[in-house]
């Protein structure tokens, strides 16, 4: 066969796998095969994007981002300080028609919160005692303390059916309650999902979607760019300008540096303010991203989130004020020292490597070190000795100020830098408040006081980014789910 | 020869033995799989407890010992992400990266025989240059860089070719170029300067003063004659492309091979499938010498086998 021939054959062939790709049907390109299709097991990007569609959770995300019922007939209510009631919705039947109950809830709470169970998501959930049945259309869930995020946590766990959850087949073949129906895994290659005609909720537009895994992210935008592929999540910033169509919004990870308030040059409040002002956020977000990020109004916070402070606004650009301050406090031509790594989230080392630059600029000698990621792990969590400044990027998927708040406010916080007892006592008052207007009012404290003492040197939030096919029309939504329920396609 | 290829195996179970006990040594000190399967604003219990879950908690020795006693019994446990058997995920990816590795360096061997004969026929010539020349070329370029390249001109703007994946045979066209590439650079550079050799010996000055046909002289006598070392560097390359290429091959095309799967295992710190990878690559980059081994007393007869 000549060369010619070949060629021609190879693309006859091809077209035939194109050709598949016909109206209301859509294929997703991701950067990884998920590990698994157990919706419970892991903290799995790419199990998620697949299992949002197929799985439903009692309480939901509105497309503005605020709390509504799901699977729940209303938003739970508190009993007392450690007991909640669930109320759900009646007649929803799982993708094998076995019936949707006080039950399968129960069994799948329990499921998540048995450290047997080993699941990744735990620490989402580990506030919960047990979960048990009412009647047949009421859960009883048992806190171990007061724990006002029990709505907000029932948002990121989904709803397994009890008997199928056993078999061996379950992570390799979902079943839920979602609009869309597994239909098979090509181990390696792709997923496909189809629209279920028994949904209890609103009909789907598109009829089956197919999930690629692509690790490269040039292949992948290769991909868009043929018209093989309709959508594809996390663009790199630079590659904007070359997809048919984008979308973006806000995400839930904060990139920020921790400062130590409680030794070296970093010591002295002025130094942690002077440290903020010289940073220009505004040109770091249009070199490093395009412009596609949100300046973080100095709280950690994305301004959708529960708590956010309005009052409370970033430390503007001022690099002569950030001068004076140095000086003021005898640390101008001082050194410090940044830890970052390199890889692990969007553009970490070209942040921080920034972050530096703006930092000489004010008069400061910096050291960077960049580390592997398990060493930067150490030194993260090392309790005892902290970094001048460490970069780190909160995620926070619930949409809450408590984890990160715990984690990087809080004295004690896996990845705190400052003992302040009084900012700890708001943080861990807040934890249990049952009244969400007084909580809300405690973050508002929380958030000044870190804002004023300068625990953190802000930068922005990302914004996630979608590569879109022409004929795609997909609004991103704040909380990330990449629901084709809520796609269409031009037919 | 029985007895030698016995030694050389028994030689190779020593290797595969210390190569997987070096990755779980090393796995293990640099990485720890609880720092990357949570999400990093987990706390310290929690750590500490997902860690007694999984057994890492354990002293590393025992952690060994009990790892050296399943792999006794071809158990290499389960992944830590995919909760499955390793062993199962390895042998569902090991025939993808068979093809490639076979297709691909097929491909060059079968291109680099007849190019480098005709190179090596008029040695300084024009075909001779252009072969060298093209050869450097083929070695400079990153496997990576050639792919995309690819990627870009056949599928996105031809729309010839599928941008990555499997199914057809279309979709094998760029991965398997992508592969042969280096490969063929490195096997026309090999049969060209064997057969140089090879034609400047008395006995092809003999056969074509005999008056025998030139394809006979060069195609039956000298390249048979060049066949060892041939053989040796196309192992060589069968060996490179299972442990070093695929990886990057597999990358770019999202071709669901070994390698891929090694690069996962190793950013998701997923240690038993990793082990599980090595072991499998291992026992291939030994039996493919041993098969060398056997190849050559075929192609020469006078190499005695000992």
């Amino acid at each position: 066969m000549s060369r010619i021939a070949r060629m021609a054959l190879c693309a006859l062939l091809w077209s035939g796998v194109t050709a598949a790709a016909g109206a209301q049907e859509i294929t997703v390109g991701l950067g990884s095969e998920p590990t698994t299709l157990d919706p419970q097991a892991q903290e799995d990007g790419s199990e998620r994007a697949v299992n949002d569609n197929i799985y439903e959770t009692l309480m939901v995300r509105t497309a503005d981002g605020s709390l509504a019922p799901g699977l729940a007939a209303a938003v739970p209510t508190a009993v007392d300080a450690t007991t909640w009631l669930v109320k759900l919705r009646p007649g929803i039947k799982f993708h094998d028609g076995s019936a949707f109950n006080a039950d399968t809830v129960a069994f799948s709470i329990n499921r998540i919160i048995n450290p047997k169970f080993k699941s990744a998501q735990l620490s989402f959930f580990n506030t919960i005692a047990n979960a048990s049945k009412v009647d047949d259309l009421t859960v009883k869930i048992i806190t171990k303390g007061p724990d006002p995020l029990v709505p907000v946590r029932l948002y990121w766990m989904k709803m397994v059916p009890e008997a199928y959850a056993a078999s061996d087949k379950f992570a390799a073949a979902p079943i839920g309650t979602g609009p869309y129906k597994f239909v098979a895994w090509n181990r390696g290659s792709n997923i496909t999902i189809a629209a279920n005609p028994d949904y209890w909720g609103a009909k789907p537009q598109i009829q089956k979607a197919t999930y690629r895994f692509v690790p490269e992210s040039g292949t992948l935008l290769a991909g868009l760019m043929a018209g093989e592929l309709d959508l594809v999540p996390n663009l790199l910033p630079e590659f904007i300008g070359q997809v048919p169509k984008s979308a973006h919004i806000q995400s839930v990870l904060h990139p920020v540096l921790i400062l130590n308030a409680d030794g070296g040059i970093t010591k002295d409040p002025r130094v942690r303010q002077a440290l903020n002002y010289a940073i220009d956020k505004e040109a770091l977000t249009k070199a490093l991203f395009e412009g596609y990020g949100k300046i973080d109004q100095g709280q950690l916070l994305s301004s959708d989130d529960f708590g956010f402070d309005k009052t409370t606004t970033a430390y503007p650009y001022d690099p002569a004020k950030a001068k004076k301050l140095l000086a003021e406090a005898g640390a101008a031509n001082g050194t410090l020292q940044i830890v970052g790594t390199s890889g692990r989230w969007l553009k970490d080392r070209e942040t921080v490597e920034a972050v530096a630059a703006f930092w000489e600029q004010a008069g400061l000698h910096v050291d960077l070190k960049i580390l592997e990621w398990n060493e930067y792990l150490k030194r993260l969590w090392d309790r005892q000795s902290r970094p001048d400044a460490i970069y780190v990027a909160s995620k926070d998927p619930l949409l809450d100020p408590d984890r990160p708040f715990s984690t990087y406010y809080q004295a004690g916080g896996m990845g705190a830098s400052n003992t302040d007892p009084k900012l700890a006592e708001l943080v861990t008052k807040a934890r249990t408040e049952i009244n969400n207007e007084e909580r809300a009012k405690l973050y508002r404290e929380s958030i000044r006081i870190a804002h004023d003492q300068a625990y953190l040197a802000w930068l922005l939030t990302y914004e996630d980014l979608y590569g879109l096919s022409q004929r795609l029309t997909f609004s991103p939504r704040p909380d990330g789910k990449m629901l084709v329920s809520t796609m269409s396609v031009a037919k | 020869m029985g007895r030698y290829l016995l030694n050389r195996l028994w030689h190779g179970a020593i290797v595969i033995f210390g190569v997987t006990a070096i990755v779980f040594v090393v796995t293990r000190l640099v990485g720890d799989p609880v720092g990357v399967m949570l999400p990093i604003e987990a706390t310290a219990e929690q750590r500490a407890s997902f860690a007694h879950e999984l057994g890492f908690d354990r002293p590393i020795i025992e952690q060994f010992g009990s790892f050296v006693a399943d792999v006794a019994h071809l158990d290499f446990g389960d992944s830590l992400w995919q909760r499955r058997p390793a062993m199962d995920i390895v042998f569902e990816k090991l025939p993808a990266t068979l093809e490639l590795t076979l297709v691909g360096v097929g491909l060059a061997a079968l291109l680099a025989v007849p190019l480098g004969i005709m190179a090596a026929l008029r040695p300084g010539r024009l075909a001779d240059q252009a072969t060298v020349f093209m050869s450097l070329l083929g070695l400079s370029v990153p496997q990576f860089w050639l792919g995309l390249i690819l990627v870009y001109i056949f599928a996105v703007r031809l729309h010839w070719l599928p941008t990555s994946g499997v199914g057809t045979p279309a979709h094998l066209v760029m991965p398997a170029i992508t592969m042969a590439l280096p490969a063929l650079a490195r096997l026309v550079m090999t049969v060209r300067s064997a057969m140089i050799e090879e034609l400047n010996q008395q006995y092809v000055k003999v056969a074509r003063a005999k008056g025998l046909p030139a394809l006979r002289v060069v195609g039956a006598h000298a390249l048979r004659n060049a066949a060892v070392p041939v053989l040796t560097m196309t192992g060589w390359e069968i060996i490179r492309a299972l442990a070093g290429y695929s990886v990057v091959v597999e990358t770019v095309f999202a071709w669901p091979g070994l390698g891929l799967t090694a690069v996962q295992a190793i950013t998701r710190h997923d240690l038993f499938l990793l082990q599980a990878v090595v072991f499998t690559v291992a026992v291939m980059v030994v039996f493919t010498n041993v098969l060398l081994d056997a190849m050559y007393q075929m192609a020469d007869p006078r190499m005695k086998m000992r």
